[in-house]
């Protein structure tokens, strides 16, 4: 559609917003920052791009590049939107490096909420019109902008690895003692500390919660309470904390705070040589590092054109999917846990990965941060014996255990009670919040990247996209559930099919990968969601940009949606349901 | 031994009930206030009736305090300490007060109060119960009138309107 | 051979003639009196030693672990370095708590924990006062932990201990009432309140008579000593721990004595009240028996509750409730009416027997009928798809 406009003016969309599109590129067409949201709102009603996938940025010499990816998720497989499934990149330049400013498009895609918080948070980049613009992962009191070509943390070295300051001379030098400012005290102007020793008074400003006194009837005054949950509390899943306004037990105002593990991976990732990258991205979401590395190096072959020899790419996918159904045991086990059944659940799960986890180890030496995956296959090829475990494993012991699972958890009374109904998000809601993965396959979109634009060699596997109409923390753990029978199914086939054959391809292997000059963006279908990695390179040995599009993070964006209105007690089953993993949300 | 008990549980129950009026901290206060049922539970004991002390434990110590304690806490303004200690009504409320304890204390001195040295009966709980369904059945029936009232007044109150 | 066969009942008296022998008579009450209150005291704490390990043995077999077996043989004796760590860890008293409280509550739960044991007949003549308002009694003692609660609660100046404070008022005050009818009906059947003497009048338990009382006094005593799935008070999972979320040491410790103690003490009342306490086959003949069948009894009542805990998903503090009000408290008071009337019919009491143990089974088909189409209509009120058949 957009190549027979081009064709018509020259520039897509002039007709329908004239003068929004200054550019088309060869990543993406570039946007005039005042038309944004007009353009914006011409794709999502009229085009069909009702799902903002991800949101970031590019800090370029001359001036900072936002990018939005764009999908038609609500009718892809209509025949129609089918034909292009390949993401529309818009871009906007902002040259005022100073005072870098454009529209928040969160009116139109309310899933771009805590992304453009990231973005702001990481390259100081203000959206204006943005509901709750303030920093997402580093804390109200940090000094610069992260992500920004010219900031120099503390304790700095250089600009990139390998280092060759670490040893000048033979001698042992303390970085720390080289750095001006040696430690980040400085605070950022205008921000006022004492105001921190308020926590309350300032949570009720952000949620726009008052002391009370505007209950649902007036003439009983109920006090409004703001309860912290987190970072330490057991059903957070990690350092999470969410301030809940409750009004009794019923939840009225939630707000995520998230960053208490945050180490700046896409700063990192900068910094490495690109085959540095793949144990970091072991420790995103830490329970299935093998979808990271997958997505992390699709990423990196796209940019760089190479050629994935068969039996690498079958062992691939044998992996993501023995990764997709651990991290669904992991899930539904821990979703238990947080409706109170002590452990059972979850245990069960975890007796499973454990086996899983015994193939990872004697494949890749490790059991959690396998570091696998290499760019053009795999680090080793699966030992002796291997295949015969994965197949007693897969014909035999899996279908056996899920079994039990639907025995002992579906059919539950108490747990059918207590999550039927219950954080319900509409497929329309899920699509607008940019919910990825198993969230939203359960509010009936029937959207798993592994068929909508299949990568490595899905397309050749015969499965189906598990969904429920529900929409309910029922349906996501019904979902998950399936997805299990699903992977199975794969995994059947897969090990079935397992050509012999290298697992690199041919040539000498090389450390040192050269990348052309460009941009990428590699998708997996991850246990969770989409797992995108966004990569720019400018031909050097490390990434100029290296962004990962975190699913769970992006989940979160509708928690508060989805808790407002229910209990307590209901919010962590919620909160459980999206089933994060903070490595992953906070980077 | 008994006249031992009874001075001990006296002095419990009045002090503690001292401690309910001059406390400043209105959950304090309901605190005293159930050791005061304690000590009244401790007469019931005293006067053998095993029945009515354990009662008077599960009902007002069980419930009535609780729902005291449970409203006390769900208004936190109330429970301030530094709210003013009287209102402007004091002086009307403290003549009421003073009045009452002069016509309770005219009454327990001057009444000549019957004694009976019968024995208590073999089963005085099915005594009690019969008594609520034969002698007392009037009270026991408006009593449990004023219940009902109560209890759809609350549900009023607490329904969710519409 | 006659010394053994009523062991307790006989040492008893032996150790009274023995002091007897030396000691004036008030003097022999008294000593008897402390020996028999701090053996009923010393309950929740044994019962705390041995039920920890039980339940954390039985938890790990339902969740395919071994479960402690580092202390002695099969590790039954990891209580004790437990108790040790608890009595050595430093005790915190939070800065804005209001301390008479704090400390108090821990005290107050514990004697509330105690005070239970004083009417429960371990065996004939084996009981420490068989009150005449036993059944009453244990009622109204049950009900001190609730005011402990709200104390330690609020005193804890902790919001998560709040809202814990905030659940155990609803929780014990709705599931009080289920609980003191399903007593209440047992009560009606034999015409008595002391605990010693429901026993003797059980000739079959009760369980066989009154199902329906059974079951609804085993969901309350699970809700009223917040085990799973009622134990929404505690709720790791929401409010971390509740009530004793900032308790440590040792105070710490008096909360967990009391709930093994309490819940050792519902089960025992079950057992009492529902099982037939310590009768079984030759319990007349030897008495000695009674307190191992007794215990036996009680034992396996704390088993169901702990596979319970160890395999079902917590309530919602509203579903809690709903079920309280709207099914537990109905059904208790038609039970209640059902065997008042029954008794009072001109029949043999075999026949009024089954008559209760019919009007019992049909209450209970006509509840979970009842319940089921609640489910279904709930369903399709809110336009679920994919309920099960």
């Amino acid at each position: 559609m957009t190549d027979t406009m081009m064709q018509m003016t020259g520039l897509p969309f002039s007709d329908v917003v004239p003068g929004a599109v200054t550019e088309v590129t060869k990543n993406g067409i570039v946007v005039a920052a005042d038309k944004l949201l007009p353009l914006a709102m011409h794709l999502r009603d009229r085009e069909g791009y009702d799902y903002l996938s991800m949101v970031t940025s590019v800090d370029w010499p001359q001036y900072f590049e936002v990018v939005y990816y764009l999908y038609r998720v609500g009718a892809w497989h209509s025949a129609a939107a089918a034909a292009s499934q390949e993401p529309l990149v818009l871009k906007v330049r902002l040259p005022d490096k100073a005072r870098p400013e454009l529209p928040s498009v969160c009116s139109i895609w309310p899933g771009a909420d805590l992304q453009e918080r990231e973005v702001y948070d990481m390259m100081g980049i203000r959206f204006t019109d943005h509901p709750n613009l303030r920093r997402i992962l580093l804390w109200e009191g940090f000094q610069g902008w992260p992500l920004r070509k010219d900031f120099k943390e503390p304790y700095y070295e250089e600009d990139a690895k390998p280092f060759k300051s670490r040893h000048p001379d033979g001698k042992h030098a303390w970085a720390e003692d080289r750095v001006p400012w040696k430690d980040n005290v400085t605070y950022p102007v205008g921000w006022d500390p004492d105001l921190w020793t308020q926590p309350e008074v300032q949570y009720r400003k952000i949620m726009q919660v008052d002391g009370g006194g505007n209950g649902h009837s007036s003439e009983f005054k109920t006090e409004r309470v703001l309860v912290n949950m987190g970072p330490q509390h057991p059903s957070t899943h990690g350092v999470f904390r969410m301030v809940i306004a409750v009004d009794g037990e019923n939840v009225v105002g939630l707000e995520p705070e998230i960053g208490y593990l945050h180490r700046c991976h896409e700063k990192i990732g900068e910094r490495n040589t690109y085959i540095m990258n793949i144990p970091f991205t072991d420790r995103l979401d830490y329970i299935a590092s093998m979808s990271n590395n997958f997505g992390y190096v699709l990423a990196v072959e796209k940019l760089a054109g190479i050629q994935v020899p068969e039996r690498a790419e079958y062992i691939r996918v044998i992996m993501a999917e023995l990764t997709r159904i651990i991290s669904h045991f992991i899930a539904v086990g821990f979703l238990f846990n947080d409706l109170g059944a002590y452990f059972t659940p979850a245990l069960y799960g975890l007796r499973e990965r454990e086996l899983i986890l015994d193939l990872f180890e004697a494949a890749a030496g490790s059991r959690m941060m396998c570091n696998y995956m290499r760019f053009g296959g795999v680090f080793a090829d699966l030992p002796e014996g291997w295949v015969e475990r994965a197949k007693d494993l897969v014909w035999n012991r899996l279908p056996r255990v899920m079994e039990d699972f639907e025995k002992l958890l579906a059919g539950n009374e108490i747990f059918e009670t207590r999550c039927r109904g219950l954080g319900v998000l509409t497929a329309e809601e899920a699509i607008a919040y940019s919910m990825a993965g198993p969230m939203l396959r359960a509010s009936g979109v029937p959207y798993d990247l592994r068929k909508a634009r299949p990568y490595s060699i899905y397309d050749r596997f015969d499965f189906d996209i598990c969904t429920r109409p529900e929409g309910d923390v029922w349906a996501r753990f019904r979902v998950r559930m399936d997805e299990i029978y699903q992977s199975i199914r794969i995994l059947k086939q897969a090990l079935d099919g397992l050509p012999a054959g290298p697992i690199m391809p041919p040539g000498k292997k090389q450390y040192q990968l050269r990348v052309p000059a460009g941009e990428a963006y590699g998708a997996v279908e991850g246990p969770k969601g989409e797992l995108g990695f966004y990569i720019v390179s400018d031909g050097k040995p490390n990434p100029y940009r290296y962004h990962v599009r975190a699913p769970t993070f992006i989940n979160l964006t509708s928690l508060e949606k989805m808790c407002i209105g229910h209990k307590i007690a209901d919010s962590v089953v919620i909160l459980g349901a999206i089933d994060i993993v903070l490595g992953e949300v906070d980077r | 031994m008994e006249q031992l008990f009874f001075i001990l549980l006296a002095l419990l129950t009045l002090s503690a009930a001292l401690m309910v009026v001059t406390t400043r901290n209105l959950l304090h206060a309901a605190f005293w206030l159930i050791l005061v049922f304690f000590g009244i539970a401790g007469f019931f004991i005293l006067l053998h009736a095993e029945f009515l002390a354990v009662v008077q434990v599960l009902i007002y110590i069980g419930a009535i305090s609780t729902l005291i304690i449970f409203a006390i806490m769900l208004t936190r303004r109330i429970m301030d300490p530094q709210q003013p200690r009287f209102n402007s009504q004091w002086g009307l409320v403290g003549g009421l007060a003073a009045l009452l304890f002069v016509v309770l204390a005219a009454v327990t001195t001057r009444v000549a109060w019957p004694t009976t040295s019968a024995t208590l009966p073999a089963e005085p709980i099915k005594q009690l119960g019969a008594d609520f369904v034969g002698v007392y059945a009037v009270p026991f029936e408006v009593a449990s009138v004023l219940l009902v009232v109560a209890m759809i007044g609350a549900i009023i109150i607490a329904r969710e309107r519409g | 051979m006659e010394y053994i066969s009523n062991f307790f009942v006989n040492l008893g008296n032996s150790w009274t003639s023995l002091l007897s022998s030396f000691l004036p008579p008030w003097a022999v009450i008294l000593i008897n009196f402390i020996i028999v209150a701090l053996l009923l005291v010393l309950m929740p704490v044994i019962a705390t030693m041995t039920l920890t390990i039980m339940e954390r043995k039985i938890i790990a077999r339902i969740q395919n672990r071994i479960g402690p077996n580092r202390v002695g043989p099969w590790g039954i004796f990891q209580a004790i370095p437990d108790a040790i760590k608890l009595l050595t860890k430093e005790d915190i008293v939070p800065v804005n708590a209001d301390k008479p409280l704090f400390n108090l509550a821990p005290l107050l739960i514990f004697l509330g924990a105690a005070l239970l044991w004083a009417v429960i007949p371990f065996g004939r003549g084996v009981i420490g006062q068989d009150l005449n308002v036993g059944v009453l009694y244990l009622v109204a003692v049950g009900s001190i932990s609730t005011i402990a609660i709200v104390m330690a609660g609020w005193s804890s100046n902790n919001k998560f201990a709040l809202i814990g404070a905030f659940r155990i008022v609803a929780q014990l005050l709705s599931y009080e009432i289920p609980m003191v009818l399903a007593m209440a009906s047992v009560v009606a059947l034999v015409g008595t309140m002391k605990m010693g003497e429901i026993v003797e009048l059980q000739s079959i338990p009760f369980l066989l008579i009154l199902p329906v009382a059974f079951i609804t006094y085993i969901l309350a005593a699970a809700a009223e000593t917040g085990r799973a799935p009622f134990d929404l008070v505690e709720a790791d999972s929401e409010i971390v721990a509740g009530y004793f979320i900032e308790y440590s040491g040792l105070k710490f410790g008096w909360f967990y004595i009391a709930e093994y103690g309490n819940l050792l003490a519902v089960s025992a009342i079950a057992a009492t009240l529902f099982l037939g306490g310590w009768r079984g086959p030759f319990a007349d003949q030897a008495p000695v028996l009674g307190p191992l069948y007794f215990g036996i009894k009680t034992i396996l009542i704390v088993f169901l509750l702990m596979w319970i805990r160890g395999t079902w998903p917590r309530f919602r503090i509203d579903q809690m409730l709903a079920l309280a009000w709207k099914v537990l408290v109905p059904l208790g008071l038609f039970n209640l009416l059902w065997v008042a009337t029954m008794i009072k019919l001109p029949l043999p009491v075999w026949l009024q027997w089954a008559f209760i143990l019919a009007g019992n089974v049909l209450a209970l088909l006509v509840t979970l009928t009842l319940m089921g189409q609640a489910a279904k209509r709930y369903a399709a009120r809110r336009g679920m798809v994919g309920t099960r058949a």
